[in-house]
């Protein structure tokens, strides 16, 4: 999977870059729009990171320039401006999802993982892995031939953290991705500990195997 | 008291004083003067008595003509006498038969010598009556005075209403004057120098308060947009510093602890940007929201995390139809929600009530213990929660001044009550 990332802050380029190579993404960095385009023209991407405000232009060009040249490559949009108006020019330009910065990388991996299967796998709804199915579409778990009954915060859990899977993933960020803004007020290991107990309980009473550690003051980890 | 009636206070006292003094003055200078006038005549008629007198002093009858004389002239007292006194003039009272009152003379008196007796001879002319010359004037003066007030009053009217209504303007405007609404100050010509020259001064000082204002505003946006990116740097090296298996439990804590330091600042920074576009009027789209429907979807979304503090939502929901921003009401209402629940005592409960117009949030808590009025200031904190950044009430203020909506706080029965009317 080859992913371009199009950011003029060297550093956060860099270690969003460093982040996807550990998922075994092929990455490839743009500082500029002019470098971007370039990029754009001579290579497809399965995903583009785009940040909107770059040093010559509105990265905003950089998507119309892959609508004229009818580019697939799946965007998201990364900026400091979280504006009503930035986000839905960008998603009427064709782009696929828009992440305000700071954003957890996990947050990054899963939309990038969403994108993909999006553009890649026409819309296929299904994670495996071993005994464990997902369909995204009927927000349904199968272990085995076996369907468990998740609550919808426990099913999100489990597609985050299987979008990340074999990396360590902070109880911030898991909090966050479950409930945005809400995130400040809870303690966030009393709130996840709870969902997170549940999820291990039905996956394991129907049979599955218990994927889920805990890294001890961090968060935790979908170990395949 | 206006400028006007204080200076026209004065003008009147100062005027009145003058005209009361002047009745006696001018009492005592016309009273001179014509006292001067009538002693020159009577010394005239005197010389000219004494010369005739000569001529006819070698007859030997005179001394019965000058008593026959004594008389029949009211005018003239001659009478014989002990010793030759000089001229004197003075004035005397006479009784006047024909007015019949005593009336005021002016009398010259001297001595003669008639064939070597000794003569006391007096001349009187009749003096206009003090009493009218005081009655005249008083009353001149009192119509001078009457005058002079009215003149005054009048004048004062008009020019306050002409002379200084540019001033009055101005001043109105100026009242009206906010630094953060669209709306300049704008004075007409007065053909006054001091006026212009007050407006030029006051439009140069609020334009330039106003072009500050902005600056800093532009300023505060423009930091907190690029505080995100250095942000996201620091998130992102610190979810690569995670994934690495060397990791001690003290290093974990560690990097949790500076992340969720990050996650303070990027809301910190959202939400004082937040109140930037709310100054800015960046949130135009008006259309009809039902606050019920907004409100209980948010409660949807809060009850599972205040149910791990026990926290319970009891609510009383009726529709509530107004015209506004759809994303002003929900951070609005988000703010005010979770306020509550951060407030809230474990195993505490949270009202939400909606009735004509208002809606009311309250929850279970110990009394404050700072001052209510700084609770919608920024940055005033009454929680020992490090997760608050002490900015959500200061933006649900700012979005209902905005708005036009009033918030109030009390404390009752063991419960905090916020309530917005709308």
């Amino acid at each position: 999977m080859k992913i371009l990332i199009i950011e003029d802050e060297k550093e956060l380029a860099k270690s969003i870059a460093r982040y996807l190579r550990e998922e075994s993404y092929i990455v490839e960095v743009a500082h500029s729009a002019h470098e971007a385009e370039e990029k754009i023209l001579a290579f497809d991407y399965d995903c583009i990171l785009l940040d909107i405000s770059l040093p010559d232009g509105n990265g905003l060009k950089v998507l119309e320039a892959l609508k004229k040249n009818k580019k697939e490559d799946g965007v998201i949009i990364i900026t400091a401006k979280n504006s009503l108006e930035d986000r839905v020019a960008g998603l009427n330009l064709g782009a696929d999802d828009y992440l305000a910065k700071p954003f957890h990388m996990p947050e990054l991996i899963a939309r990038i993982g969403a994108v993909i299967r999006r553009k890649k796998f026409g819309g296929s709804s299904r994670i495996e892995f071993n005994e464990i199915a997902i369909d995204l579409m009927a927000k349904t778990v199968f272990i085995g031939d076996k369907e468990i009954d998740l609550t919808r915060k426990e099913f999100d859990l489990l597609v985050f953290l299987t979008a990340n899977k074999n990396r360590v993933v902070s109880k911030n960020a898991i909090a966050e991705h479950l409930s945005g803004d809400n995130a400040e007020l809870l303690d966030k290991f009393d709130f996840i500990y709870s969902h997170m107990k549940n999820l291990k309980r039905k996956v394991q009473e129907a049979g599955g195997e218990d994927y889920i550690k805990t890294v001890y003051g961090l968060g935790y980890k979908f170990s395949v | 008291m206006r400028l006007l009636q204080v200076s026209l206070r004065s003008l009147m006292l100062y005027a009145l004083l003058l005209v009361l003094v002047s009745i006696p003055v001018s009492f005592f200078f016309i009273e001179r003067l014509l006292n001067a006038d009538v002693d020159k005549s009577l010394g005239f008629r005197l010389d000219q008595f004494e010369q005739h007198l000569k001529l006819y002093e070698s007859l030997a009858d005179i001394e019965t003509d000058l008593a026959v004389m004594d008389r029949l002239i009211v005018d003239i007292d001659i009478l014989p006498a002990d010793q030759i006194t000089k001229r004197v003039f003075r004035t005397v009272e006479r009784y006047d038969s024909l007015e019949n009152e005593n009336r005021p003379y002016r009398e010259v008196s001297t001595g003669i010598i008639v064939q070597g007796k000794k003569y006391q001879l007096a001349i009187r002319e009749s003096l206009l009556d003090n009493n009218k010359l005081v009655g005249t004037l008083v009353l001149v003066q009192a119509l001078l005075a009457i005058l002079l007030a009215t003149g005054l009053l009048l004048l004062n009217r008009s020019l306050s209403r002409k002379l200084w209504k540019p001033f009055y303007n101005t001043l109105s405007q100026l009242k009206a004057f906010q630094v953060d609404k669209a709306v300049s100050i704008n004075t007409e010509k007065s053909n006054i120098i001091e006026f212009d020259d007050l407006n030029e001064t006051i439009q140069h000082l609020t334009e330039r308060n106003r072009q500050i204002y902005l600056e800093q505003k532009e300023f505060i946006e423009n930091a907190s947009h690029e505080l995100q990116t250095p942000l996201a740097v620091f998130q992102s090296k610190l979810d690569n510093l995670m994934q690495r298996a060397s990791l001690t439990e003290d290093e974990a804590q560690e990097i949790i602890d500076l992340e969720e330091v990050v996650q303070k600042m990027s809301r910190l920074n959202k939400n004082l940007l937040l109140l930037s576009k709310i100054d800015n009027n960046q949130f135009t789209d008006i259309e009809m929201i039902d606050i019920a429907q907004t409100a209980k979807s948010l409660i949807q979304n809060l009850k599972p995390v205040a149910a791990v503090e026990g926290i319970a939502f009891r609510t009383s929901i009726q529709p509530l139809l107004i015209r506004a921003n759809s994303t002003l009401i929900e951070v609005m209402l988000t703010n005010l929600f979770q306020n509550a629940v951060r407030h809230t005592t474990k195993n505490g409960t949270v009202i939400v009530e909606t009735g004509e117009q208002y809606i009311r949030i309250s929850n279970t808590g110990e009394p404050l213990t700072m001052d209510a009025g700084k609770m919608f200031k920024r940055f005033q904190k009454e929680t020992k929660n490090e997760k608050s950044t002490g900015i959500g009430l200061a933006i649900v203020k700012k979005i209902c001044d905005t708005n036009g909506y009033t918030v109030d706080y009390h404390y009752k029965d063991a419960m905090h009550v916020f309530t917005v009317t709308f």
